[in-house]
């Protein structure tokens, strides 16, 4: 350690013994403007002159002066704008126009992790979004701004609870386990995405919570996504679902600039089901009961429990529960201030954050986030001597209440009595039914602290070498709890604060420290160009969780209070520790400007694995040929940009959770007679290994017309191996499956396609497109022995591992009314698994986004449509029989009534018929699945540029929506996330101001 | 560093060719090889064990944490499979004999009820799973105790008792569902994971001789609680009275059921013989102190509610109670519907509601009152025929009923049998096992299930794991 400490200060030591005195050629001071093509003034413009290193910044007015020799070459360069190189030849005054890059594609720089690399050069695919785009969108969570912006990436909102999570999936799902999370790493330090919520306190309400909403949108520069093998091995084994790069705003040189960003924001539920009135309800419940020859029994008072909307009740009464429990609007206020600014060596940014946010539920539930992020960027006078130091803090609290409504107000029955009685107390009518807001009473609190932080100190040992390390800290706390008043429940059970009342509470925390030594090492000559990249990482995770639930409180006031609890028991509590440790390298070698070779290799030690398998190595090679440099193109005038590229490599995964290769006993949290239960946690295997993940990729990027029109296309195929799952074992081993490396083989091959265009560029007006294309496949290649194994029912060989196995609907008998399946094995009963014959895919087959962007002086307005061809579940998924209790979709009104009648549901039921309903099977058969393809107006935002007044100050005021629109003919709730429990992602309009100066 | 595992990949063209890099000068690349080294690779990916979860070896170093490991076992009969609780023998083995009609929807349950199981069948595969599950557990305390330092002698005999018993108990059961089964005596998985079936009879004698030496171990021992909760010696010398009485080894079923009468008493108030401090209980499992509160099986036999029964009593049953039998009127209870046509008895031998504030009677396995019954029927076969008829007369006479009038052999073997489906009716599946055992069970079913066949005196092994482990081959007749 004292050797590595020395490196990181040997810099600094260093820095003193190189500052002697070097010969200046003569100077003096050049001064000018800059200006942009329409002769307006461009301020915060890096001038720098090449000999010297010298810097300096444009003002707010366009001029500049700085001291040069009159050799000198000087460097004009800014986001946005092509970069200029103007030799000084002896003048004092030079003023330039710089002309702004149409695709900005040359300068723009990717951020591939461990370096950088030019959109134009770079070998492997990388998927990038920045902040004008995501600044577009009123999202919490990053996640939800990148959905439908990246080609390859398929992200899928999980509920529209505010604190919510997301799936993610690069390019398909590799590995039979379900693990999907791709590797985020935000500012150089790796960051958890799992979820730590407890079900027990969470599944209700949120399900998981995702730790990416403590990162502010707003606050992010860039989001990079690393999909093939050139860009991923050097992650080695946490590559195989791809990686996601999170860099945070910087503070840019020039005067200190102020930023304000208010906005309000309305969101509501975008669709509501189309669900039955009292009447229908009744009509159809009445028929069920008649149907199984029950009628006689509605007149028998005993048995009114089992029917209280027919006998009960009353009959004419009408509420839309939609509108009741789900139907709110919910508010966001979000306020941002960021400070930033500095001069040509120091730049800082400051930024702090608040949002707050409310639920469509009844009831002030509320979400909460403040922020602060900073950031400082130095440089030594000679330029050898770099630092960059960010950290982000934030808090977040969620108050929700105990469940999330939206089943409720899918399945209420439509006369269901009223939620208060005359007084305003819940209203329970006589213990006939469970009061829905019942659920406000139990509280739902889930309280988040997160720091991330990290500092990059690098040092130039010689001109084309450059020491540097990158050191990281995070930590992500959650606090959660929900409470059970007995007042939650109703009052005819008797239950009282001290039989009943209980609060289940989750305490989690995960930190994570990284340290990153590198090396690199660049060289250019004529015709060649050499970077090499050396480094090392040593990493270590520790997350640590308890989960207890207190019983029986002297009264409600005090349900918060563990304290208080007359009983305590733990339900769960874990605590590991991960580390992981990798010697990783690269080199870039660049011929004649056009041939490009990248080799990146890793050498990884994960404490995941048993002794002897802790190591795996990993590697990739990245070819480009930018033909378009060729001589042959130098003088086209339509091809700007031509490249063919191509990579393949190795990734691994060592997605198993910690501490599997030993052989331990779990608290279960269980207990017999006082005793504690400790539970053999599985079969010992020490063997298993890295899974490992093969990526082959082959892409063709095409500017044309000075890249006003911009293609790329690329095709992949990773083939996953080694997958690490449970292999059955016989039952007289005790267990059913051991962990360890299976022989199964998973091919995701897919098709990807981006293109920006600009259609329209004058002075006044302009409009560009973007397009992505992603048409994925998944495939299981291999798996030895499926027929025998635990996922034989699951999977097909030669089928996507998001199929599902269904029964073969064949409609209703026209004469019985019953539902009827096809029998595949002929054994005369439809039965499973034989008969769960019919594969559905529910991946998507296509999908992607569209965004076009105008701007007339001005005003901006942004469109952007998502896509997506799917098929999903459907409601017929959640209700097959009508006549059931509870409200169901008005499609089931066409239902058998008589011998003859062709309908699509079967005929009604009561429920307690002694033969069994065949609507189960319908829900599990393929008439529960159907189209769910969508076309999304995602995104839509209005912008107007104030103009700019005497002060400099700069006013945008804008409108956008999010989530608008949907074309679909999906039967269903939303068809992006098919869900009967969940609340849909919700419609959003926001107005906000953003002040500068 | 120099451990490279030969079988993961060799893709480090990147790292090796940096090394070998010729325009890197020396001292970097020692720069870096020595950052490599101090550091430690492989040292620092190892990492100690977390706190919350224990090492094996450890959990034997400690009686508390033995301890532990022994009431996941208990925890694990009372919850999951055929031991006690909803899934458990006694509702099963009901419908599957003549004790209980099934009204329910489960399609493993009809098969049981209607005699057509079929070799994918979820309980039997349950079952099965979840009894060799037991047996490891009771396999790895074994082994672990035998190999801990740190354990008393008297506290490794119990722990290794309880286990023996454990495992033998589980055994007894499955011999008597499945026939021939594999005698697992190792946590070993590639053995176990191949195993062989072995021959009834030897399943019998392996664990003939585990119960010996968990008597041996455990004789002597302090009860671990005072309400009989945890099996000790007697348990194992009533299971052994059981065994030698299904064996056919009279004077060794005498001996122990003697050794079980001496010590304990039978409840002679019917309403009590099912409370939880019931002195005639030899073995029992403690009810959950949070929900249910009270036994599974009190809550899965009785009916709240007609129409909505599952399981209801069988005429066959009910019409067997003598006149007067006490039994009938204590441990039955009849249900109408709102109209009263129609009436379904349900067993009351549970009374205890769910919604208690407390546990009032725990699950019981080994009851005093069925030594009685082995031994007067091992007394019957040795030709004693009064002492048969005394044992008998005790159960006969807590029922409220005059002293038995058979007074032969052929006679008193039929009273007994026949004492046995009214005194153990709905437990664990007495009646199933007692029909089978005596060859009767043919005579009966025969009438009241029409697919009765012969081989359905045995449940078919499950058929995933035969395709698991092909050694289990070939499967039970019939299926």
């Amino acid at each position: 350690m004292f050797l590595f400490l020395y490196l990181l200060l040997a810099p600094l030591l260093h820095q003193k013994l190189a500052a002697g005195i070097t010969f200046d050629p003569p100077q003096s001071t050049i001064s000018g403007t800059i200006t942009d093509i329409n002769g307006l003034p461009l301020g915060g413009v890096t001038i720098r002159v090449q000999s010297t290193n010298r810097g300096t910044i444009s003002d707010m007015d366009g001029t500049y002066s700085i001291q040069a020799g009159p050799n000198d070459l000087l460097v004009f360069s800014i986001v946005g704008f092509r970069t200029l190189e103007v030799p000084n030849d002896g003048r004092n005054t030079i003023n330039v126009q710089m002309e702004e890059d149409v695709t900005q594609l040359g300068e723009v720089i990717l951020n591939a992790g461990y370096y950088t690399v030019s959109e134009k050069e770079r070998t492997g695919s990388i998927a990038t979004i920045k902040s004008e785009i995501m600044e577009k969108q009123p999202v919490a969570n990053p996640l939800a701004a990148m959905q439908g912006h990246l080609s390859g990436v398929n992200i899928v909102q999980n509920t529209g609870v505010p604190g919510g999570s997301f799936s993610v999936e690069v390019r398909g799902r590799n590995f039979l386990n379900g693990v999907t999370d791709p590797l985020y790493i935000v500012d150089g330090v790796p960051y958890g995405s799992q979820s730590l919520a407890a079900p027990r306190v969470s599944t209700e309400i949120i399900g998981d919570i995702s730790p990416l909403n403590a990162i502010n949108p707003n606050d992010i520069e860039s989001i990079e996504v690393l999909k093939d093998a050139d860009a991923t091995a050097i992650y080695g084994s946490r590559g195989a679902n791809g990686v996601v790069l999170i860099t945070t705003k910087k503070g840019k040189a020039g005067k200190t600039r102020f930023d304000a960003h208010l906005s309000t924001t309305l969101s509501g539920v975008s669709n509501f089901l189309d669900l039955m009135n009292s009447q229908q309800y009744l009509e159809i419940r009445r028929e069920g009961i008649d149907n199984d020859g029950l009628t006689p029994l509605l007149e028998n008072p005993a048995l009114d429990g089992f029917w209280p909307d027919i006998t009960v009740w009353d009959n004419n009464r009408y509420t839309d529960w939609q509108k009741e429990l789900i139907g709110g609007t919910a508010y966001r206020q979000n306020a941002q201030l960021s400070i930033s600014g500095g001069n040509e060596l120091t730049q800082f940014l400051v930024s702090g954050g608040y949002l707050k946010e409310t639920t469509v539920f009844p009831g002030d539930a509320n979400y909460r986030k403040a922020s602060l992020n900073s950031n400082l960027t130095h440089r030594s006078n000679n330029g050898k001597f770099k630092i960059n130091f960010s950290s982000s803090y934030t808090r977040e609290d969620n108050r929700l209440p105990g469940a999330d409504f939206t089943q409720q107000a899918y399945s209420l029955e439509p006369n269901a009595p009223a939620l208060f009685d005359e007084e305003g107390n819940l209203n329970w009518e006589n213990n006939t039914w469970d009061n829905p807001l019942a659920a406000l009473e139990e509280e739902f609190v889930a309280a988040t602290n997160t720091i991330i932080s990290n500092a990059t100190l690098s040092y130039a040992v010689a001109p084309n070498l450059e020491l540097k390390s990158s050191l990281g800290f995070t930590r992500y706390r959650l606090d959660s709890y929900v409470t059970n008043p007995n007042t939650a429940r109703n009052p005819g059970l008797g239950l009282t604060p001290q039989n009943f009342s209980n609060l289940t509470t989750n305490a989690s925390e995960r930190e994570s420290w990284i340290v990153e030594p590198q090396l690199n090492w660049k060289k250019h000559w004529d015709r060649l160009s050499l970077d090499v990249l050396v480094g090392t990482t040593f990493q270590q995770e520790s997350s640590n969780q308890i989960v207890l639930r207190g019983r029986g409180f002297p009264n409600n006031g005090l349900i918060k209070n563990l304290a208080a609890a007359q009983s305590l028991e733990i339900f769960s509590t874990s605590d590991a520790d991960y580390r992981y440790s990798a010697l990783f390298g690269r080199i870039n070698l660049k011929l004649y400007d056009r041939y490009i070779l990248n080799l990146t290799g890793r050498r990884d030690g994960s404490s995941r694995f048993g002794p002897g398998r802790q190591f795996g190595n990993f590697g990739a090679v990245g070819l480009a040929w930018i033909f378009s440099r060729e001589t042959l193109f130098k003088e086209s005038s339509f091809l700007s940009h031509g490249k063919l590229r191509g990579s393949y490599g190795i990734t691994g995964s060592d997605n198993i959770g910690d501490y599997r290769y030993l052989d331990t006993y779990n608290v279960s949290g269980e207990s017999y007679a006082g005793t504690t239960l400790l539970e053999p946690s599985g079969i010992f295997n020490p063997q298993f290994g890295w899974e490992a993940n093969r990526k082959l990729e082959a892409a063709l990027e095409l500017g044309f017309f000075n890249d006003r029109v911009f293609l790329n296309t690329s095709w992949y195929r990773n083939r996953s191996s080694n997958q690490l799952v449970g292999i059955p074992l016989a039952a007289t081993t005790g267990f059913s499956q051991l962990t360890g490396n299976f022989d199964a083989v998973v091919e995701n091959t897919g098709f990807e396609v981006d293109l920006r265009t600009v259609n329209v560029r004058s002075k006044q007006f302009e409009w560009s497109t973007t397009l992505n294309l992603t048409v994925p496949k998944n495939k299981l290649v291999e798996f030895d022995d499926l027929e025998s194994s635990t996922f034989a029912n699951r999977y097909v060989i030669g089928e996507p591992l998001t199929i599902v196995k269904l029964y073969n609907a064949l409609g209703v008998n026209p004469e019985t009314g019953i539902y009827e399946f096809e029998d595949y094995d002929g054994d005369g009963e439809v039965s499973n698994p034989g008969d769960l014959e019919w594969i559905e895919d529910l991946a998507p087959k296509w999908y992607g986004g569209m965004g076009n962007t105008f701007t007339l002086g001005n005003l901006s307005l942004d469109v952007f449509f998502q896509f997506k061809k799917q098929r999903a579940y459907n409601a017929v998924r959640f209700d097959a029989t009508p006549g059931f209790r509870g409200n169901v979709p008005v499609a089931l009104l066409d239902r058998w009534q008589q011998p003859g009648d062709i309908a699509t549901y079967q005929r009604s039921s009561s429920g307690f018929t002694t033969v069994e309903d065949l609507g189960g099977r319908q829900q599990s058969s393929n008439a529960a699945v159907s189209d769910a393809s969508f076309l999304r107006l995602r995104n839509i935002a209005l912008n107007y540029k104030l103009p700019t007044m005497e002060n400099r100050l700069d006013i945008n005021v804008y409108l956008q929506g999010q989530n608008l629109w949907t074309l679909t003919n999906y039967y269903g709730p939303d068809p992006e996330q098919p869900s009967s429990t969940r609340l849909p992602p919700l419609r959003q309009l926001t107005l906000g101001l953003q002040i500068s100066f | 560093m120099k451990k490279i595992d030969k079988t993961t990949y060799h893709k480090r063209t990147a790292i090796k060719s940096f090394v070998r890099n010729p325009i890197l000068s020396r001292p970097y690349q020692i720069i870096i090889l020595q950052c490599m080294l101090l550091l430690g690779c492989t040292e620092f990916v190892e990492v100690d064990p977390p706190q919350n979860i224990l090492i094996a070896e450890t959990v034997f170093e400690d009686p508390a944490t033995v301890e532990s490991t022994m009431a996941n076992l208990y925890y694990n009969m009372r919850e999951q499979g055929m031991v006690s609780g909803n899934f458990g023998l006694t509702p099963t083995l009901g419908i599957y004999a003549d004790e209980l009609d099934y009204y329910g929807f489960n399609v493993d349950l009809a098969q049981f009820y209607n005699h057509n199981i079929i070799a994918i069948n979820n309980r039997v595969e349950l079952w099965w799973n979840q009894a060799y599950s037991l047996i490891y557990g009771a396999n790895a305390i074994i082994e672990g105790v035998e190999s801990s330092k740190a354990l008393s002698s008297s506290e490794r005999n119990r722990f290794k008792g309880e286990a023996l018993f454990i495992r033998s108990y589980m055994h007894s059961q499955l011999v008597g569902l499945f026939g021939d089964v594999p005698y697992i005596k190792t946590t070993d998985y590639e053995e176990n994971n191949r195993v062989s079936r072995l021959p009834e009879s030897a399943v019998y004698d392996n664990i003939i001789v585990d119960l010996e030496e968990a008597v041996g171990l455990l004789e002597g021992q302090e009860p671990v609680t005072s309400n009989r909760v945890i099996p000790d010696a007697y348990t194992a010398k009533a299971l052994l009275a059981r065994i030698h009485l299904y064996v056919g080894d009279w004077e060794q079923a005498v001996s122990y059921a003697t050794d079980l009468i001496a010590n304990f008493q039978l409840e002679m108030d019917l309403d009590r013989v099912f409370l939880k401090a019931s002195p005639e209980t030899i073995w029992q499992l403690q009810a959950d102190d949070q929900f249910p509160i009270n036994t599974s099986e009190g809550g899965t036999l009785t009916i709240e509610l007609v129409p909505g029964q599952t399981y209801a009593l069988t005429e066959e049953l009910l019409s067997s109670f003598e006149e007067n039998d006490l039994r009938y009127e204590e441990w039955t209870e009849p249900i109408s519907d709102r109209d009263n046509t129609i009436t379904f008895y349900y067993p009351h031998k549970y009374k205890a509601d769910y919604n208690e504030t407390e546990s009032l009677e725990y699950s019981i396995l080994f009851r005093l009152a069925e030594q009685y019954l082995i031994r007067a029927e091992a007394r019957a076969r040795l030709g004693n025929l009064i002492g048969a008829a005394n044992d008998l007369n005790q159960i006969r006479e807590r029922a409220g009923l005059t002293a038995t009038q058979a007074n032969t052999q052929t006679e008193l073997l039929e009273a007994i049998l026949k004492e046995r489906q009214l005194e153990l009716f709905t437990e664990q599946g007495h009646r199933w096992f007692d029909l089978k055992r005596t060859g009767n069970a043919g005579t009966i079913l025969d009438d009241i299930k029409p697919n009765w066949n012969e081989t359905n005196l045995l449940l078919p092994i499950p058929e995933s794991q035969l395709e698991l482990n092909p050694n289990l081959l070939p499967q039970n007749v019939g299926y």
